[in-house]
């Protein structure tokens, strides 16, 4: 085992309130590149 | 009145059965004809698989559901295409044969005006030797009752953990061409969490065992991706993740022999190997079902119908790596052959794959094949259930709704350990899914932005809502047509 991950970064990675606004962001980022649309590529 | 028949009721045969049920007056027919007696939610297998779920926590029943909907289900299974009719039928159809109840082995002529084929893979075990799930201390988790299997076994390891003895753990992809990486990825990462859980990490090793070039490649050729502030590929992301969790891994291997606790592979340089294990998870290689199409005198078509999977509206011509693009993907799914016959989610074939192939000293093909998710799965079957429902209204409209995957944005949210305030997960996002050079010639691909990666406690807490999610959505709860694919 190789620590490649900070103690801070670890901290930041697992504290609640820091991933609950995370997991909001997370949300709308993911539902924007979803519902972004799709289409084709071959008239593009 | 049009009858549309849906073979198949995983996320793509469900999400078209439901948009079609939804959108289509009740004179015209949906029929959804499937072997299986539950709806699956796929992506939580790995969570039955190390027993912090149940298989009940991501099954129900369709029939129910169905019948309460006003769609009709046969619980069947395809046997051969008849797209044009036989000599007593003038109506296109599917031949079926039911699997449970009095009616067990009856066939049954299924006509049809459209069909919408939604087979998905056949899990080809057979395609290594000694794979089977439950055998020689090799596991699954690609159905919920093979991770249920999976998780008895591992826990049995546990236990042995517990009194003392030493173990390997292997977990990666059991074929050459095996898909579905992600899968294993997060196996490897929930089975490392639940062992430190058991407070026996310390007595495993766990090696990760791929058909992958590089770590991260998940069939997809890797990525380039935002990650916090920095810019990273896919690789140097999950080699972090791994040396940070201790597993080690073997790449370019493919897995070629399974015996009881020994897998026999052969790497890209064309050397022949062994890795030895207590407990090993292997996803298969994914194969076509071995359909047969006939034509109204009985002639044999199936070379226009399928390719291994269903031909659909890509360009199936050779070519090398260097000359594939996206415009070779396809855009509607409908058959180029018989204009009523689409095949959304895994059910098409793909022109290629995406991964850039490669061959051992050997010749042997060792390349991951490309993965298509749930998420992909589910656009394409609405885009194809749209496009139907245009062709009922005007049958000689042109098919608007498009979906390339070299023009679609696809989620992974793959858990890295389960816990509402000690588990992870590894978000990754990408588009396009099929990496367009042209367009995005410096990001290998891709868009940055909107292809990044982010590791932590609200990732898994976003797989667990999308877990919620998407179960209300196939239960067709009130509103469920807003949550999208």
């Amino acid at each position: 085992m190789t620590r490649r991950i900070s103690k801070y970064k670890r901290f930041m990675m697992m504290n609640p309130i820091v991933q609950f606004f995370k997991f909001i962001f997370l949300s709308l980022k993911v539902l924007v590149i979803v519902a972004g649309g799709h289409g084709g590529t071959r008239k593009a | 009145m049009s009858k549309i028949v849906v073979l198949g009721a995983g996320i793509a045969g469900h999400v078209a059965a439901s948009h079609l049920r939804r959108k289509l007056p009740k004179e015209h027919e949906v029929v959804v004809v499937s072997p299986n007696s539950n709806y699956q939610w796929i992506p939580s297998n790995i969570w039955v698989g190390i027993g912090r779920m149940k298989p009940r926590d991501l099954i129900f029943p369709l029939a129910p559901l169905y019948a309460k909907k006003h769609i009709d289900y046969k619980q069947a299974k395809a046997i051969s295409f008849y797209p044009e009719g036989d000599n007593e039928e003038q109506k296109p159809y599917v031949l079926v044969e039911y699997v449970t109840g009095d009616e067990k082995g009856k066939q049954e002529k299924v006509t049809y005006d459209y069909l919408i084929n939604a087979t998905g893979p056949k899990l080809n075990f057979e395609g290594t030797e000694g794979l089977s799930p439950g055998k020689n201390k090799a596991h699954s988790v690609c159905t919920y009752t093979h991770a249920q299997e999976a998780w008895v076994a591992l826990e049995e390891v546990i236990k042995q953990m517990k009194q003392g003895k030493k173990v390997k753990i292997l977990i990666g992809t059991g074929h050459a061409k095996a898909t579905c990486q992600g899968a294993a990825f997060e196996y490897i990462l929930n089975v490392e969490q639940e062992l430190r859980r058991h407070k026996v990490r310390d007595m495993a090793e766990i090696t990760w065992i791929s058909n992958e070039y590089q770590l991260g490649d998940f069939g997809m050729d890797g990525m380039l991706l935002s990650y916090g502030s920095n810019i990273m590929k896919s690789n140097e992301m999950v080699e972090m993740v791994f040396e940070d969790r201790g597993i080690h891994w073997i790449l370019g291997a493919g897995v070629n022999k399974v015996e009881d606790g020994l897998a026999h592979y052969e790497t890209l340089d064309g050397e022949y190997k062994q890795e030895s294990y207590d407990f090993a998870m292997l996803i298969p290689s994914f194969s076509g079902h071995g359909f047969k199409a006939y034509d109204k005198n009985g002639g044999d078509i199936t070379e226009k119908l399928f390719k291994g999977f269903m031909i659909v509206d890509a360009d199936y011509t050779p070519k090398p790596y260097e000359e594939w693009t996206v415009q070779d993907w396809p855009e509607t799914y409908q058959n180029p052959s018989y204009a009523n016959i689409f095949a959304p989610g895994i059910a098409f074939a793909p022109p290629h794959g995406i991964s850039k192939p490669r061959k051992s000293k050997n010749g042997t093909d060792i390349t991951p094949a490309p993965p298509r998710t749930g998420m992909p799965s589910g656009i394409t079957a609405k885009l194809v259930a749209d496009n139907i429902i245009e062709m009922i209204k005007n049958p000689s409209h042109e098919l608007h709704h498009k979906g390339s995957m070299g023009n679609m944005g696809a989620a992974c949210i793959a858990s890295a350990g389960f816990g509402m305030t000690k588990g992870s997960g590894i978000s990754i996002t990408t588009y396009p899914i099929v990496p367009d050079f042209k367009k995005y010639p410096d990001t290998h691909g891709r868009k940055l932005g909107k292809t990044f990666g982010s590791i932590g406690l609200a990732g898994h807490w976003l797989k667990l809502a999308l877990h919620y999610a998407f179960i209300y959505k196939a239960k067709m709860k009130p509103f469920w047509w807003l949550i999208p694919e």
